[in-house]
């Protein structure tokens, strides 16, 4: 929804926060990408040191299941 | 309770524009919403678009704007049905403007309906119209950030195109990084480069269009 003059559909956007253990540099960017190529995911921001990935996704356009596939695709293992 | 109002806004809008796509759809009628800043060269890209196209084909154009006939003007200069919908302020067009724009336009006998949404990279992308293809326009000057700041538009647009570019040498845009990030938000987005005003790129963009009025032809036999 565009905030400023309430148009548009009830931003059904949710913002999520996981803690991804074993990000290499590498491995968040392929993570990021593949994320933020989902359905209603607009996004994305990890910090791969510390393993933490912020989500704002639209869960009636993608599932949690999706998400969590994205890090098991990647060798890793997310929790909230 | 104001949210429940906006969905239902919202669900009225979708039903509309549904109709509309199915009834233009079912004349094999290509249907594009065209989108962008203002700026970025909606109107002139349409502009040369018609100087060639509508010699081949019978194209109808609703110009959405805030105020003013300006673009309509513009437009009618090239052979093609024109009709202005002013929204009075309003950011972007909705589907019943839409179909109140169509009872004064001989749709049945179009090859394609083009619809110029208000300049705006928010709004719009949320209200469908009844398309079959979103088209974003961005050009080159509004700088690389765009797509990742607007997710949305570009989400929902089958085709981007990176407007202006006989511009590159005069700035540090990145044709390479905007083509990456508008397919990471968008895997399967097609970007072409274009030049409105050299006219570089336009044949590639004119060849997409002939394909998609050919591709809505063939669907409604």
């Amino acid at each position: 929804m565009c905030k400023e003059c309430g148009c548009g559909q009830n931003n059904g956007n949710t913002r999520l926060q996981f803690i991804t253990e074993g990000y290499t540099e590498e491995s968040a960017k392929t993570v990021e990408k593949a994320l933020l190529g989902l359905p209603g995911v607009m996004y994305v921001h990890i910090h791969w040191h510390e393993g933490e990935t912020t989500i704002d996704y639209n869960p009636s356009k993608t599932k949690m299941t999706e998400i969590i596939k994205v890090f098991s695709d990647n060798g890793l293992e997310a929790g909230l | 309770m104001e949210v429940k109002v906006m969905q239902d806004v919202l669900g009225e809008n979708d039903k509309i524009a549904e109709s509309i796509h199915d009834k233009l759809a079912a004349h094999g009628i290509f249907v594009m919403n065209l989108l962008g800043s203002p700026g970025s060269g909606k109107t002139t890209l349409l502009e040369r678009t018609l100087e060639k196209l509508a010699k081949e084909m019978k194209i109808a154009v609703i110009e959405g704007d805030l105020f003013t006939s300006k673009d309509a003007d513009r437009i009618a200069k090239h052979g093609a049905e024109v009709i202005q919908v002013n929204t009075s302020g309003g950011c972007h067009l909705e589907a019943p403007m839409i179909e109140k724009a169509l009872s004064d336009i001989d749709w049945q006998s179009m090859d394609m309906l083009v619809i110029e949404n208000v300049g705006n990279l928010v709004c719009p992308a949320e209200f469908a119209l009844g398309e079959q293809a979103k088209v974003t326009v961005l050009s080159i000057t509004e700088g690389n950030d765009k797509p990742m700041k607007y997710p949305l538009i570009f989400k929902e647009s089958s085709l981007a195109i990176l407007n202006k570019v006989d511009l590159l040498p005069y700035t540090d845009f990145s044709v390479e990084e905007a083509v990456e990030d508008i397919t990471t938000i968008h895997p399967g987005a097609s970007v072409l480069s274009v030049s409105a005003r050299t006219g570089e790129g336009l044949d590639a963009w004119l060849d997409w269009l002939r394909a998609q009025v050919k591709k809505a032809k063939e669907a409604a036999r």
